[in-house]
């Protein structure tokens, strides 16, 4: 078994952001996420997930034998990492197949999953 | 993929987020005062995002409540705190920090209160009849805009229009967010009962629309009256009623629609499948509704209701006792659909034509010259008793005037048999 971390981006959906979605609306689309992750988690697939603070961070540098810190990252787009899922998947295609149906990318046309797996250097 | 399993959520009931905003909206603006709803919804708005946000990845709260009033109070505090900051005077009710805490239950009543007084400046007499469905389904019920022109057949932007307009009236009449005092009540309520029935009537004909029931709008209705009969302020003979009516006539919703989703008449609907919690339910709000003198039109529907609740079968209905009452209605409301209804209750019990010349003396009212059930009754009375021509002449008058696409498809139905009885006859 492998790790993989699946980052959810998003880069906003305007009927949202103008809070033109209804509580009904809103309430249907959290289902749909909560019932993706407990069918994950009861297939014992999820081992951790959070939500990360919008509208902050730091970056730290190191230039000249000092560091700088500054507020981001802020990428010029609007896009936004609001959050992981840390899964457990034999390999890509088995971590991908839990991931086709999932909410995130079926729900908000501007937004993404990216996938990566964790580099386990105990397996070859 | 295993196909989406049914979501009986841990933690979330139905409808949480619908019933929330309303009441997150409903507490806020007794704080803020009514001049202040747009902010109360934009911070229950940003709340519920806020939500939707992060519980896909943190998981739903033990209180899911609790954590919507939380963050629906930080975020209005921040939004006054930052209008307020130039000039100094932040005077902010001390009662918020209380609001959160309310949201976990534990003091329903209060919740309930803020409701019922955002129910009653909803439907205030200063504010017009479509204002008053506009404001009750987006502030009480948490409606948006899109899902309350589908729910009253309108467009958007109009029902958009329409709730600025009253918001602005609200503001500038300085209308009170408060249970009317005792001696008012009864008047007020008048108005708030009248909402809640049309709203329930929406749901259960949904006149035009493609579906004949939208059990929301139905449930919802039955939400608000219960609200008002568990507050000992506003539980009012009139309200039990009502709560009645409505109980008794929602229990038949799961029968009065077939497979295809077509109508189905009371008469030929499957008894088995009315829901006897409904029923149940309806027949006791029924008896708390006898407390008193007080006898409401709401009364009489209610008892008609029952009659049907409790026939076994069609056949067995006591239709001498429901056009009693129907004579019983008349006397109290006199209106046009009352007399329609009275008019198939005297079908029922003396006859088809006896239920065609009640019909008559009411054919010329200028109020249902638009209204298809009129002449749809009409023809079905006219079927029964064997007059094919004038049965006819009546289904395509009603098909000519608005109604439900499956009460389309049933004319359309009752049309094709009586042309294909006809040509069967018709002399070679």
């Amino acid at each position: 078994m492998a790790q993989f971390l699946v980052l959810a981006r998003d880069n906003g959906d305007p009927r949202r952001e103008m809070g033109r979605m209804s509580p009904e609306e809103m309430q249907r689309i959290m289902g749909k996420y909560m019932t993706w992750s407990t069918r994950i988690r009861d297939a014992g697939h999820l081992l951790n997930s959070n939500k990360l603070r919008d509208g902050e961070g730091r970056v730290l540098r190191r230039a000249g034998g000092k560091v700088t810190v500054t507020d981001g990252p802020f990428v010029e787009s609007k896009e936004v990492l609001g959050g992981y899922w840390l899964i457990e998947a034999a390999d890509y295609a088995a971590a991908l197949a839990l991931l086709q149906d999932h909410p995130h990318i079926e729900l908000w046309p501007n937004a993404s999953l990216e996938l990566r797996q964790v580099h386990d250097f105990t397996q070859r | 993929m295993s196909a989406e399993p049914p979501v009986p959520l841990a933690g979330l009931v139905d409808h949480l987020f619908r019933h929330a905003a309303g009441e997150m909206v409903a507490a806020l603006a007794r704080l803020l005062g009514p001049a202040r709803l747009d902010l109360a919804e934009e911070a229950v708005q940003d709340a519920l995002l806020r939500a939707l946000q992060t519980w896909p990845f943190a998981g739903i709260p033990d209180n899911p409540r609790g954590w919507l009033f939380q963050v629906a109070r930080n975020r209005a505090l921040d939004r006054v705190r930052h209008e307020t900051m130039s000039r100094d005077a932040l005077q902010w009710p001390g009662g918020i920090v209380d609001l959160a805490q309310r949201g976990d239950g534990s003091d329903g009543g209060r919740i309930g209160d803020e409701a019922l007084a955002m129910m009653f400046m909803c439907c205030d007499p200063a504010l017009g009849r479509a204002a008053h469905i506009a404001l009750t389904l987006k502030l009480v019920s948490g409606f948006s805009v899109e899902e309350i022109a589908d729910a009253s057949l309108e467009r958007a932007p109009t029902v958009a229009q329409r709730l600025v307009r009253a918001k602005r009236e609200i503001r500038e009449r300085h209308l009170a967010l408060e249970i009317p005092l005792p001696r008012e009540l009864a008047a007020r309520l008048d108005s708030v009962l009248e909402v809640i029935y049309l709203l329930f009537n929406e749901g259960y004909a949904a006149h035009g629309g493609e579906n004949l029931v939208r059990a929301d709008l139905c449930d919802e209705a039955i939400r608000l009256a219960q609200l008002l009969a568990g507050n000992p302020q506003t539980d009012r003979p009139a309200v039990e009623a009502l709560l009645a009516l409505m109980l008794l006539q929602r229990s038949r919703l799961p029968a009065r629609v077939d497979a295809l989703g077509d109508l189905t008449l009371l008469a030929d609907q499957d008894r088995s499948r009315w829901d006897r919690g409904f029923v149940e339910a309806g027949l006791r709000h029924l008896e708390r509704a006898a407390a008193g003198t007080e006898i409401s039109p709401y009364h009489i529907e209610a008892a008609i209701a029952a009659c049907h609740a409790t026939a076994r079968d069609a056949a067995s209905t006591d239709w001498r006792a429901i056009l009693r009452f129907y004579d019983d209605l008349v006397a109290l409301k006199a209106s046009p659909v009352v007399a329609l209804n009275r008019a198939v209750a005297v079908a029922m019990a003396e006859g088809p034509e006896a239920g065609i010349r009640a019909l008559e003396r009411i054919g010329d009212d200028p109020a249902l010259a638009q209204y298809h059930l009129l002449p749809a009754v009409r023809g079905g009375l006219e079927r029964r008793a064997g007059w094919k021509a004038e049965a006819l002449r009546h289904y395509r008058a009603a098909l000519a005037l608005r109604c439900s696409a499956p009460e389309r498809r049933f004319l359309e139905r009752q049309i094709a048999e009586i042309e294909s009885e006809l040509s069967a006859t018709a002399p070679q």
